[in-house]
C-alpha cells in the first residue's frame, strides 16, 4: 500500500468506526423499551390509538391499489369474512357456477335486492372461489351508496365500483368480470311486499355495454337476500339532508340501532344461467334503441324465470 | 431525467417560438428546455413581467394581455418575429381574490391571443390547459377520457375560466383549419421544483382531509409534464390530450407513503368554518379546492401517452420525488 493511500483507508476505517458505535448505542437504546412493552406500553398503546384516531374514516390497510382502488390486501383480509357469510351464515347454494364461461370477460347480471350490496359482495366472492378462472369480478354499486361518505372508500378497496357504462366497458375490455344490477335504486329498494318481482331495467345500459364489448351475458338470480334485510316500508322524508334516497324500516332497523344492519341469516341460493353471447353482432347495434330494449327485457324475463325457479326449489326461507 | 426527443424533430421549424406567460412554472422550463436541446431555435416570450434566469436568451416583450389593445401588439409582435408556434400558457397559477382580473387575462386574454393568431396565421396553437377542468364530481366514471364534458366546479373561478377558454379555442379552431391546435390538460404536477397551493397545501406534515372520503388521486411529474409540452410544441399533435402519470393512489397511501399525518375533517363543518378565510385568499369557497380531495376525477392518459410517449414517472413516483425533495429542504 501507497503513502498516498493511507490517509484516505484511516479515515474511512475512523468513519465506520463511528458508524458502528452510533449503530450499537441506537440498538442499544432501543433494545431496553423492547423489554418494557412486555407488561404494558403504554405509549405504544397511545401512539397505536392516536394514529387510529388521524386516519379514523380513511381505510386504514389500503397501501397499493389496481386502477378502480381494489386493494389487494384489503380483500385478503375481508376474505375469511366473507368465506364465512358465504359458508356458514347464508349457506349459498350456487347451481349452475360450472356452466360459466371458462375464460375470457364476462357481464353477470343479476337482480338487486337488500339496500346494501351483499350481494355483489357474495356474487363476486362465489365466482373468486368456486370459478377455476379464479377471477373476482367487480361489482358494480349505486350510485348514491358508492358516493356516501365512509362507504365509498370501503366498498372500492373491496372490489365495488360506480354503476357507469365507461367503468364497465373499461373492464371488460381489459378482460375483467363485472356484476351489474341493472334495476338500480328500484330494485335494491324494494318493500318487502314486492320481494322477488325483478324491477324494469334501467336504460338497456347492460346490453349495450354486452354489444360493446362482445362479453357474454350470464343472468345471475339472488334468492333469500331479500329476507336477509326485509324492508318493510320506507320513510322518504327526513332523508334528503344524510344523503338518502329513503330511509328503510325493517323488523331489526332502526329499532336496534346500528345492531339493525346486521342481516338476518336466510338461506340463499345464487343461480348462474345461461351465458347469452351477442357476439356475432356488430357494435354498431348498441345504438339500436328497439334491438337493445328488446334484447334488455329477454334478459329480465330470463332472470325472473331463475327467481321463480330458486323460490320453487327452496324448502323455506331459513333453508 | 432528460428524455431525448425524436431525431428531427424540430428540424421543419424555420420561424420562431412564442411562449406567453413566460414566467410561469411551465413557460420558463419550456424555453429553458427549447433553448438548450434545440440549437439555433429562436424563443420569444411575451408576459407583464421579465422572467428569471433567460437573461439575454429569449427575446422578450413586456404585453399585458388584459390591455383591450393587446390583440393588435401580440399580433405585431407574432408578425415582426416571423412565429410559427405559439405557445398560450398565461393564466394564473393559483386563484387570486381578484377574480376580475383573472377573469380578463384567463379568458379575455386568451381572446386577444387567438385573435392575433388568426391574424398572423401560426402553424401550431398550444394550450396549457388542466385536467382539474373535468371537476370532481360524485357521478364521474373512474377514468374520463378527452371527450368527457368539462363540467369544473361552480366555485372554482379559475377553472370556470379556463373552460371558457377551451370552448373559445374550440370554436376558433373549426373556423381556422390551416392551424394544428394542440390542447394539453395536465393533472396536478408533483416534482421537487414545481409550487403551487395543492403542493403547498401537500407539503405540510399534518395534511387536512375530508372525513369518510379517501379518493383516488393521480399527479404527474414536471418532467413529464414538460416533455409532453415540448413534444407538442416542436411536433404536430392537432387534438386533445390528458398529460397524466400512469397509476393511481388513494389519499391515504399518499399521506402514508410521505410520512404525514392526515387530519380528517367533517366536510360540512370544515366548509363552514374556513369558508371566510378561504374567500378572501383565493375568492373562492373552499368547496372549489377540497371538493377536488372528495370526489374522483382521474383522467385516463392512453392518448397523450401514445401521442408523447410512456411518462417516465408514475403516480407513485412523482409523488415519492416531490415528498422527498420537500424533506431535503427542512434539512439545508
Amino acid at each position: 500500500m501507497s503513502d498516498a493511500e493511507r490517509p484516505e483507508t484511516d479515515r474511512m476505517r475512523r468513519a465506520l468506526a463511528e458508524l458502528r458505535r452510533e449503530i450499537e448505542a441506537r440498538l442499544g437504546a432501543a433494545a431496553p423499551a423492547a423489554d418494557a412493552s412486555s407488561s404494558v406500553d403504554w405509549m405504544e398503546l397511545f401512539e397505536s390509538l392516536r394514529r387510529r384516531l388521524s386516519t379514523l374514516g380513511m381505510s386504514e390497510r389500503s397501501g397499493e391499489v389496481d386502477e378502480f382502488g381494489m386493494d389487494e390486501v384489503v380483500v385478503r383480509r375481508a376474505e375469511p369474512l366473507l368465506d364465512f357469510l358465504l359458508e356458514r351464515w347464508w349457506r349459498i347454494d350456487l347451481p349452475g357456477i360450472d356452466e360459466l364461461p371458462p375464460a375470457g370477460p364476462c357481464l353477470l347480471v343479476a337482480n338487486g335486492s337488500g339496500l346494501l350490496p351483499y350481494d355483489g359482495l357474495m356474487i363476486a366472492h362465489a365466482v373468486a372461489r368456486r370459478h377455476p378462472a379464479h377471477v373476482r369480478p367487480r361489482f358494480l354499486v349505486a350510485d348514491w351508496l358508492i358516493t356516501l361518505p365512509f362507504a365509498q372508500p370501503f366498498l372500492a378497496r373491496l372490489g365495488g365500483i360506480r354503476a357507469c357504462r365507461e367503468n364497465a366497458q373499461r373492464i371488460l375490455r381489459g378482460g375483467g368480470w363485472v356484476v351489474a344490477f341493472p334495476e338500480g335504486v328500484k330494485g335494491a329498494a324494494k318493500v318487502f311486499r314486492q320481494r322477488y318481482r325483478v324491477q324494469r331495467f334501467g336504460r338497456g345500459g347492460a346490453v349495450r355495454v354486452a354489444i360493446e364489448t362482445g362479453a357474454p351475458l350470464v343472468p345471475v338470480a339472488v334468492v333469500g337476500a331479500e329476507e336477509a334485510h326485509p324492508v318493510l316500508f320506507k320513510l322518504r322524508l327526513p332523508t334528503r339532508a344524510l344523503g338518502l334516497p329513503f330511509l328503510p324500516v325493517t323488523p331489526t332497523f332502526p329499532w336496534l340501532g346500528p345492531l339493525g344492519l346486521l342481516p338476518l341469516p336466510s338461506k340463499w341460493s345464487i343461480r348462474f344461467g345461461e351465458a347469452i353471447s351477442l357476439a356475432h353482432l356488430e357494435p354498431e347495434a348498441a345504438a339500436d334503441e328497439l334491438l337493445v330494449s328488446r334484447l334488455t327485457s329477454e334478459l329480465r324475463e330470463r332472470i325472473q324465470a331463475l327467481v321463480e325457479q330458486g323460490l320453487a326449489e327452496r324448502p323455506s326461507v331459513w333453508g | 431525467m432528460a428524455r431525448l426527443l425524436p431525431a428531427g424533430a424540430a428540424l421543419e421549424l424555420s420561424g420562431a417560438i412564442a411562449i406567453t406567460g413566460l414566467r410561469s412554472f411551465l413557460g420558463t422550463r419550456l424555453a429553458e428546455r427549447l433553448l438548450q436541446r434545440t440549437p439555433g431555435l429562436r424563443v420569444v416570450g411575451l408576459d407583464v413581467r421579465r422572467p428569471y434566469r433567460l437573461e439575454g436568451r429569449v427575446r422578450f416583450h413586456r404585453v399585458d394581455l388584459t390591455d383591450p389593445k393587446a390583440d393588435a401588439r401580440v399580433a405585431e409582435i407574432l408578425e415582426r418575429e416571423r412565429v410559427e408556434v405559439l405557445v398560450h400558457a398565461a393564466f394564473r397559477r393559483d386563484p387570486s381574490p381578484d377574480l376580475e382580473y383573472d377573469h380578463e387575462l384567463e379568458t379575455l386574454g386568451s381572446l386577444h391571443v387567438l385573435h392575433a393568431c388568426a391574424a398572423v396565421k401560426v402553424r401550431r396553437l398550444v394550450l396549457a390547459s388542466s385536467t382539474a377542468l373535468y371537476g370532481p364530481w360524485p357521478d364521474n366514471p373512474n377514468f374520463l377520457t378527452e371527450k368527457h364534458p368539462l363540467r369544473g366546479h361552480p366555485g372554482a373561478h379559475n377553472v370556470r375560466n379556463r373552460i371558457e377558454t377551451e370552448s373559445l379555442v374550440a370554436e376558433w379552431r373549426e373556423r381556422h383549419a390551416e392551424t394544428d391546435v394542440c390542447v394539453l390538460r395536465t393533472c396536478w404536477v408533483m416534482g421537487p421544483s414545481y409550487w403551487d397551493r395543492v403542493t403547498a397545501h401537500f407539503a405540510r406534515p399534518a395534511v387536512t382531509t375530508l372525513l369518510g372520503y379517501d379518493p383516488l388521486l393521480q399527479f404527474v411529474h414536471e418532467e413529464d409534464a414538460l416533455h409532453a409540452l415540448e413534444r407538442a410544441t416542436l411536433e404536430r399533435h392537432p387534438g386533445v390530450f390528458n398529460v397524466v402519470g400512469s397509476g393511481v393512489l388513494p389519499l391515504s397511501t399518499l399521506l402514508r407513503l410521505a410520512g404525514k399525518r392526515a387530519l380528517p375533517m367533517p366536510a360540512p363543518l370544515w366548509y363552514r368554518a374556513l369558508r371566510w378565510p378561504v374567500m378572501g385568499a383565493t375568492g373562492d369557497p373552499p368547496e372549489a379546492f377540497y371538493d377536488y380531495l372528495r370526489y374522483l376525477w382521474v383522467a385516463d392518459g392512453e392518448r397523450g401517452w401514445a401521442a408523447f410517449g410512456e411518462p417516465v414517472y408514475s403516480t407513485k413516483e412523482a409523488w415519492i420525488s416531490f415528498a422527498s425533495a420537500r424533506r431535503l429542504r427542512r434539512y439545508r
